[in-house]
């Protein structure tokens, strides 16, 4: 007893995968797959492992301190298990297709590995899915992956799913421009704080200010934020909020949309326009995505990945199966005919006292008599 | 849970607007902090059903005079983690808590001016003199708060092996168990009763509205104008 119970215990925040889940996460990422490529995007599929220096340069900075490493015995050299994918479409982007005309839309689907889960998200391995558009600096593009990630997640059943535009090179730039000390000033953005960001005093501090008032729904803060006074780069970046909010409204006309010009913790290494995913009454994010720049040429991209373990929580649970037993006594050929037809048919492989009951006790709810599928009594 | 049938509050709550039907749960500390908190309720026209009011009451989850907004009563830890996992959309907790939880899923949008006191490092008089902090590097220490007490030494370069205790902190040094503590601080007469001195103090502490950031984003129209109203109670207090 003791021995079994050892064996299914498994390291923190990794599971077993079983039915009817484990089909259903399956169903799901293809279902949003198949939205990626009708956009366009195509899938690749990088490595599980690859060189640490690659796995962690660019936007794959951030990932650092979550990634296990290894020594591969053979090159002698640190490799990392990804964490995240993102790093690796954006390493592929700039190397191996960088002759590939732009825009390049690529897709991915895969699971990651962490060293640490949070409290949030226990999980230390979960499935990421996420496209990637590159080459393209302009609000078309930015609208297209809100769009398309909204358009996917509502597809398999998130009803009630929200983004959340943010602008994360805003403060940052504020506090170059005023001198401020920029921990300082995220330390009192960050937790919302309307007090402390109004002792930041001065103009900057009112700035700051009048933009943390301006979050909110899409419409509104829209409003509220056409009416602060924006220094030269910060107006360039409110005129591309407006359009990618404008073609949003177009593209997804029910979608809720909010936006949150101070937001910054998570976005530390996008360089423009960023979103969050959210659904309505759902513990944490979906997904989200955003502005970045690739290694080496740093050609312009955005994208977002979205979390499959947080999907499942949010979506619908699996429509309870039908499947159908043949007992020994079915006539060749008509099990075939079944699974052509789309029917799951489980086939006995030994005389049965009780057919019925049989088929009961391994989980069918039908059963084949003469030819005819009949539903089982409980 | 039926509503309060206390009177209704003449200032009309932002919630009354009829947004929405979809529950909004606020979760508070009991003890000290409530003590502090009632008023501040009162006039942002939160109503709780009598039982509420009641410290013998088992009653967790209370209703108030506006529809489907309730109470919880938790301990004071256990508000940020309601509020973090979004069983609870509002809170009220400490900044001691929210320092040494780290959620990324909250926000404390508004300092209410209460519960005020220190998060302080204490050691037993007869200690002080023969000890030069700047020599240490490593030390025990006994607290309720082990995240925030290793993070602060470790910024010095001194290595905190914590015991972790949920209550009695002062009694630790007098017992043999270590000898310094890190606690909650207000008047130092607990301290002093045990015979222990504060040497430092590692932040203020003042209770926060807190707000879970999914139900912010998600629910703008319905948790702005609270933050709003705790804001507007807190600065008028």
């Amino acid at each position: 007893m003791s021995d079994r119970s050892e064996r299914s215990l498994l390291p923190n925040g990794l599971r077993d995968g079983l039915a009817p889940e484990a089909a259903h996460e399956s169903a799901v990422l293809e279902r949003l797959m198949r939205h990626f490529h009708s956009y366009g995007y195509d899938r690749i599929d990088p490595p599980l492992v690859e060189f640490e220096e690659n796995l962690l340069d660019g936007v794959g900075t951030v990932m650092g301190p979550h990634t296990f490493r290894l020594m591969d015995p053979v090159s002698q050299r640190m490799m990392g298990v990804r964490a995240d994918i993102t790093p690796q479409v954006a390493r592929i982007a700039a190397t191996r297709l960088r002759k590939q005309p732009r825009p390049l839309r690529l897709a991915y689907a895969g699971s990651v590995l962490r060293v640490r889960g949070t409290q949030l998200r226990p999980e230390r391995q979960f499935r990421q899915a996420g496209c990637e558009l590159i080459g393209v600096d302009s609000p078309a593009a930015d609208a297209e992956v809100i769009e398309l990630a909204a358009v996917a997640l509502r597809d398999v059943g998130i009803a009630r799913l929200s983004v959340d535009i943010c602008l994360p090179t805003l403060v940052p730039t504020i506090c170059d421009m005023f001198g401020l000390d920029r921990t300082q000033v995220f330390a009192a953005l960050d937790q919302k704080d309307a007090s402390a960001v109004a002792a930041l005093g001065g103009e900057a501090g009112a700035l700051l200010m009048a933009l943390l008032r301006a979050s909110g729904p899409a419409k509104t803060a829209l409003e509220k934020l056409a009416k602060i006074e924006l220094p030269e780069p910060l107006a360039i970046e409110r005129t591309r909020l407006e359009a990618v909010v404008a073609r949003l409204q177009k593209a997804v006309p029910d979608l809720a949309l909010t936006v949150d010009p101070v937001e910054h913790k998570g976005f530390e290494y996008q360089q423009g326009l960023s979103f969050t995913l959210f659904a309505r009454g759902v513990r944490g994010e979906l997904g989200r995505g955003g502005r970045y720049s690739l290694a080496g040429k740093g050609d312009p991209a955005t994208g977002f990945t979205v979390y499959l373990d947080t999907i499942l929580r949010a979506a619908p649970p699996p429509a309870p199966e039908r499947k159908v037993f043949l007992p020994t006594s079915t006539p060749d050929g008509e099990g075939a005919r079944l699974r052509r037809e789309g029917w799951v048919a489980v086939s006995a492989l030994s005389e049965a006292g009780d057919d019925a009951a049989e088929a009961r006790r391994v989980g069918c709810t039908d059963i084949l008599r003469d030819g005819r599928i009949e539903p089982l009594k409980n | 849970m039926a509503t309060s049938s206390t009177e209704p509050s003449s200032q009309s709550a932002p919630g009354a607007a009829g947004q929405s039907n979809e529950p909004i749960v606020l979760a508070v500390p009991k003890g000290r902090i409530l003590k502090e908190l009632r008023p501040l309720l009162s006039k942002a026209g939160i109503e709780p059903e009598p039982a509420f009011d009641d410290p013998s009451a088992r009653q967790l989850t209370f209703g108030t005079n506006i529809p489907h907004f309730s109470i919880i009563r938790v301990r004071s830890f256990d508000v940020a983690t309601f509020v973090a996992f979004g069983a609870a959309h509002l809170g009220v907790a400490g900044n001691d808590v929210l320092m040494e939880f780290d959620y990324s899923e909250l926000y404390a949008p508004v300092d209410l001016n209460i519960g005020h006191c220190r998060l302080s490092v204490a050691e037993p008089e007869e200690m002080i003199g023969s000890d030069d902090p700047s020599r240490w590097s490593h030390i025990r220490i006994a607290t309720k708060y082990p995240g925030v007490t290793r993070k602060h030494f470790s910024a010095r370069g001194v290595q905190a092996e914590c015991i972790k205790l949920n209550g009695a902190m002062e009694l630790a040094p007098g017992m043999g168990l270590c000898r310094r503590i890190v606690d909650l601080v207000s008047t130092g007469k607990t301290l002093k009763d045990n015979g222990l001195v504060e040497i430092e103090k590692i932040a203020d502490v003042t209770s926060r509205l807190i707000v879970n950031r999914a139900a912010l984003k998600t629910r703008p129209t319905e948790m702005t104008p609270w933050i709003d109203r705790f804001r507007e109670v807190a600065n008028a207090a």
